[in-house]
């Protein structure tokens, strides 16, 4: 460059101001967004922290944390959390792959239809559907009465009050968290490529296995965690369906909370739960590479 | 603006109301709706029916029906300093803890008349509001009706299930009465039951007879509705619980019955979170109720009995109800009256226990 | 052009129908081994269902599809063997480039080291050599071109087909593509057949043309008897740019524009009214200093309009009785029209050679 002749810098600071002015103007867009983190969650949080090492007479204590691993009851329970949550992710893949798929090779019009049943669990209370479920699958249940009315089994079979019922309303229940994402992923995936891929020479099969797959595996990813996240704190279905015999973080934290009003052993459940859950999510992001997969493929 | 003049409304309309009420009741003071929280299924609508709606109509003191009463919820409210619950229904045990922990008002004898009352069942913290019992209850098609030959007669009946082959339900993530029956069952006389749980091996004793058992408890229950539902719905075939709830469960067309042979004697009562909005005129409120005219009538609506004496001499209830009753003098004897000291020491430690079993 | 590397297609009665609409209608088609050739028509004609059905991926309602004689219309797409550049390119964006030339290889089995060698082979003839790890969000479009071209004829299929491989490119890196297809379909010596909606590219590129028009072929035949002899007045219109009037039929046969003859109707042919199609650019100044007077036909009128594009000048001259005749001349220095001005009256004409005429289709 040559040396900038008289005038070349005429200006310049003003406009540099007016650039970080209007940076600054849109950085305030965030503001909102900023103060509700910090008053919803952050504040929140750190309170649980807190709240967790704090003793009987208010000092400073691991009192909370010790009698975590003192009985085997607190480990069996977060093994039957992660348990349930695993499994339930499981069964929603299992058959919210092929639900998605089914839907996202519809027209939009009747996928559109279809998607309102896969949702309307959305929109009915978590209660009546959880014992909705309950009236159907109880030992002198709908689904009992009628199997033994028709002759599939002679005695009842025992469906729910147990980690089958659980599994059964909790899977009925994060269907949906799992179908979006995917069905919105599986949308995404141009046409051409399952018809590129067969003109290769590539079967049905093979073109799903190696391309469709792994290109729906972003909306699969997301969904799967925000199902098993989901699951992790889940607490109305497993306390009722589950007959008492499927424990889990938020059961006993409830427990503990109506039986003892012990602030602190449930904030420390909490936070043992909540840095469990943050590293399943931070292993998930590197196995997944979970940006890509939350926020699409940047370039 | 819009918000402002709904507030402002609504508080003219409570003074309204206020002034109304307090022109036709002389003597009562114009304020604010007093909170009742109770539970819900057939006790809180029983407690309705005899309690709350007379006493709030005679008194003129208006009040707001919650349901989802619970202990922990009002020590939240007290720790937090937003007190919203004027009178919270709890069982004895809880309102031992809650008070334990500074969570409740001291009740004012000066406005309760409890000189009728039976002395073990109000304290310095809660009035005892009902007498209940933690019972053994079973399906009479399976096992046959109470007192006929061959039906369970003892916690030893329900923890043999070669006796009596079938399903049991127990309760769910809460040690209250859960013990006591596995150590009669076990067989402890009733009267060392507490002596010997106040050891971690007498405590153990009884979770292993409960471990024997847990094959065959197809639910852990977690509340009173959910007990009344088990046996409508002839989910098990025997559960323990709370003795109302089961007749109340009969009378809607359940083939159930209990005996209250061994059965766990306690009662249920008032409490005032600390810091109450409307401690004066709530205490005013507890006064009413715990008059006998009132608890005369619960019988009707629940098998709970009396805390005030003075209700057996006025119910209309007949003689069968009133017998059947709990607290009837003439079946305190066979059952075993809920040790309140001993859930003070030793319920933590208990729970963990139970928590263990109930998570294996 | 070897049979070994090239299959000749033959297309009988091919017939496809969207409900009441025939997007093919009947279709036969010969594209001889090694041929280049276009499927050209407006969006809607059904060439692209035609490619469509040749590769495979849509089912026919009746007709016949044979690669070499041997039916291909009940055959999967997987178990046809060509070779498809798509418009979108299709390209899969979860695979390196290399791993894209790879695709259809490692389907076939090829080993290893034979398939490293061929994909760099195929790298180095679209001129992409060394970039073979990149992904695909890294590339210009007119790289993701080549990588979808080579894809397309790594596995050495007989048949290569292209779906408006260049519409997304800007028109210089199209013109130059254009080029490089045309050497590539020469070196490799594949039977190709590529649809385009763009005449320009059709003209370019083709061995042979096929117009297409609501699912109906229009004129197949080569570039040059496609401009210069169009069989119809779709082609005459779709193809070039054109003037048509309409011509007198007289009882002796004779086609007239005014008075002056033009041609004598074909033998036998039934057809009653007849078109001239005049390219702009092969009229000529009538009567300019030069005396030309070879044109056996000639319009005079006025200059309605001229205008200067670069290398050509465009001029509408109005003439009597008739539609403009739309006139394009060369800008060299020497050309008598460079200073033409609205208003100036002209004379042009035709060259015996130049004159097309067509049957004029009812409706």
């Amino acid at each position: 460059m040559a040396a900038a002749k008289p005038g070349a810098m005429q200006n310049a600071n003003a406009l540099k101001r007016q650039q970080s002015r209007e940076q600054w103007s849109l950085l305030s867009l965030a503001l909102p967004a900023l103060l509700v983190i910090v008053l919803v969650i952050l504040i929140p949080v750190g309170w649980l922290f807190y709240l967790s090492f704090l003793g009987g007479e208010g000092q400073f204590s691991l009192e909370h944390y010790q009698k975590m691993l003192k009985y085997k009851s607190y480990a069996r329970t977060f093994i039957t959390t992660f348990q349930v949550s695993i499994l339930t992710t499981g069964i929603c893949i299992l058959i919210g792959y092929p639900l998605a798929y089914f839907l996202a090779q519809l027209p939009n019009r009747i996928a559109g239809f279809f998607m309102l049943t896969v949702l309307l669990p959305f929109w009915t209370s978590l209660l009546v559907r959880t014992y909705a479920w309950l009236v159907l699958l109880q030992r002198k249940g709908i689904l009992n009465d009628f199997a033994i009315q028709i002759g599939l089994w002679d005695s009842p079979i025992k469906l729910v009050h147990n980690m089958t019922g659980t599994l059964i309303g909790m899977a009925h229940i994060m269907l949906p968290f799992l179908v979006l994402p995917l069905y919105n992923a599986m949308k995404k995936i141009d046409r051409d490529l399952m018809q590129a891929a067969s003109n290769l020479g590539a079967t049905p099969s093979r073109a799903f296995w190696q391309i469709y797959f792994p290109l729906s595996m972003p909306g699969m990813v997301a969904g799967s965690l925000i199902v098993f996240v989901l699951c992790l704190g889940f607490y109305v279905t497993p306390a009722v369906l589950g007959g008492g015999r499927v424990i889990m973080v938020a059961t006993q934290i409830t427990a503990i909370l109506e039986n003892q009003f012990d602030w602190g052993a449930a904030s420390a459940l909490g936070v043992v739960l909540l840095i469990a859950t943050v590293l399943v999510l931070v292993v998930a992001s590197r196995v997944f590479k979970l940006d890509a997969a939350l926020f699409g493929k940047g370039s | 603006m819009s918000l402002n003049t709904r507030f402002t409304r609504s508080k003219l309309a409570h003074a309204i109301i206020g002034a109304g009420v307090g022109i036709l009741v002389a003597g009562t003071a114009v304020a604010d709706p007093v909170t009742v929280v109770s539970w819900g299924g057939s006790y809180g609508a029983a407690q309705d029916a005899a309690l709350f709606t007379d006493a709030s109509k005679n008194s003129g003191i208006e009040i707001i029906r919650e349901s989802g009463a619970s202990m922990s919820k009002t020590c939240l409210q007290v720790e937090s300093n937003s007190v919203t619950w004027d009178l919270v229904v709890t069982g004895s045990g809880g309102a031992a803890n809650a008070a334990a922990k500074g969570c409740l008002e001291k009740i004012d004898y000066g406005v309760v008349d409890v000189s009728d009352f039976y002395p073990n069942l109000y304290t310095d913290y809660c009035v005892g509001s009902d007498v209940f019992a933690t019972v053994m209850a079973w399906n009479t098609e399976k096992y046959g009706e109470p007192g006929s030959d061959g039906a369970p007669q003892s916690w030893a009946d329900f923890f043999d299930v070669e006796k009596f082959p079938g399903t049991r339900a127990y309760r769910a993530n809460n040690v209250d009465g859960a013990l006591e029956p596995a150590l009669m069952a076990d067989g402890v006389p009733a009267e060392e039951v507490y002596q010997v749980l106040s050891t971690r091996e007498g405590m153990e004793r009884a979770i292993n007879k409960i471990r024997e058992l847990k094959p065959h408890i197809a639910v852990f229950w977690g509340s009173g509705a959910q007990q009344a539902q088990l046996m409508k719905d002839a989910e098990v075939d025997m559960t323990t619980g709370w003795n109302g709830r089961f007749d109340n469960a009969k009378k809607d067309g359940a083939t159930v019955g209990y005996t209250l042979k061994q059965a766990l004697l306690d009662y249920d009562c008032f409490a005032m979170p600390k810091g109450a909005p409307n401690k004066d005129v709530a205490m005013k409120f507890l006064a009413e109720v715990s008059k006998a005219e009132y608890q005369a009538n619960l019988p009707f609506h629940i098998t709970y009995g009396p805390t005030n004496k003075k209700a057996y001499e006025i119910t209309t209830a007949p003689k069968e109800l009133i017998e059947s009753l709990p607290s009837h003098p003439s079946n305190v004897p066979m059952m075993l009256p809920v040790q309140l000291a001993w859930y003070a020491e030793h319920r933590e430690e208990a729970l963990e226990l139970y928590m263990e079993l109930m998570s294996e | 052009m070897s049979s070994d590397n090239a299959l000749p297609i033959h297309i009988g009665g091919l017939t496809k129908k969207y409900g009441d609409l025939y997007a093919l209608d009947s279709v036969d088609l010969d594209i001889k081994s090694g041929e280049f050739l276009t499927l050209l028509g407006p969006s809607g004609s059904g060439k692209t269902t035609l490619l469509m059905a040749i590769a495979g991926f849509n089912r026919p309602d009746s007709g016949s599809i044979r690669f070499d004689n041997q039916e291909m219309i009940l055959t999967p797409p997987h178990r046809r063997e060509v070779g498809m550049v798509f418009q979108s390119y299709a390209l899969f964006p979860h695979m390196s480039v290399a791993e894209n030339i790879a695709f259809p290889l490692k389907l076939r089995k090829v080993s290893a080291a034979e398939t490293n060698q061929r994909v760099e082979e195929a790298l180095h003839t679209v001129q992409l050599d060394g970039l073979g790890s990149r992904n695909i969000d890294q590339l210009s479009g007119g790289q993701r071109q080549r990588v979808a071209l080579a894809r397309a004829f790594v596995f050495r299929p007989r048949i290569l087909l292209m779906d408006e491989p260049l519409s997304a490119l800007d028109k210089k890196l199209r013109e130059r593509m254009q080029i490089e297809l045309k050497q590539l379909h020469r070196q490799l010596g594949v039977t190709t057949v590529y649809v385009t909606h763009d005449q320009r590219e059709a003209l370019t590129m083709s061995d042979r043309i096929a117009v297409i028009n609501h699912g109906r072929l229009a004129q197949v035949d080569t570039p040059t008897s496609i401009y210069n002899r169009p069989a119809n007045a779709f082609v005459a219109d779709f193809i070039g740019e054109s003037t048509m009037l309409p011509l007198e039929h007289r009882p002796d046969h004779q086609l007239t524009f005014g008075d002056q003859f033009v041609a004598t109707v074909p033998d036998d042919n039934p057809d009653s009214q007849w078109l001239l199609v005049i390219r702009p650019e092969r009229l000529l100044v009538a009567d300019d200093s030069q005396g030309n007077t070879a044109a056996a036909i000639t319009f005079g009128g006025i200059v309605k309009e001229a205008v200067f594009q670069g290398d050509s000048a465009f001029v509408l001259i109005a003439i009597d009785n008739a539609d403009d005749i739309a006139v394009r001349f060369s800008t060299g220095s020497a050309s008598a029209m460079a200073n033409l001005q609205a208003g100036d009256a002209i004379a042009v004409g035709l060259l015996k050679d130049d004159i097309i005429i067509i049957p004029r289709e009812a409706g």
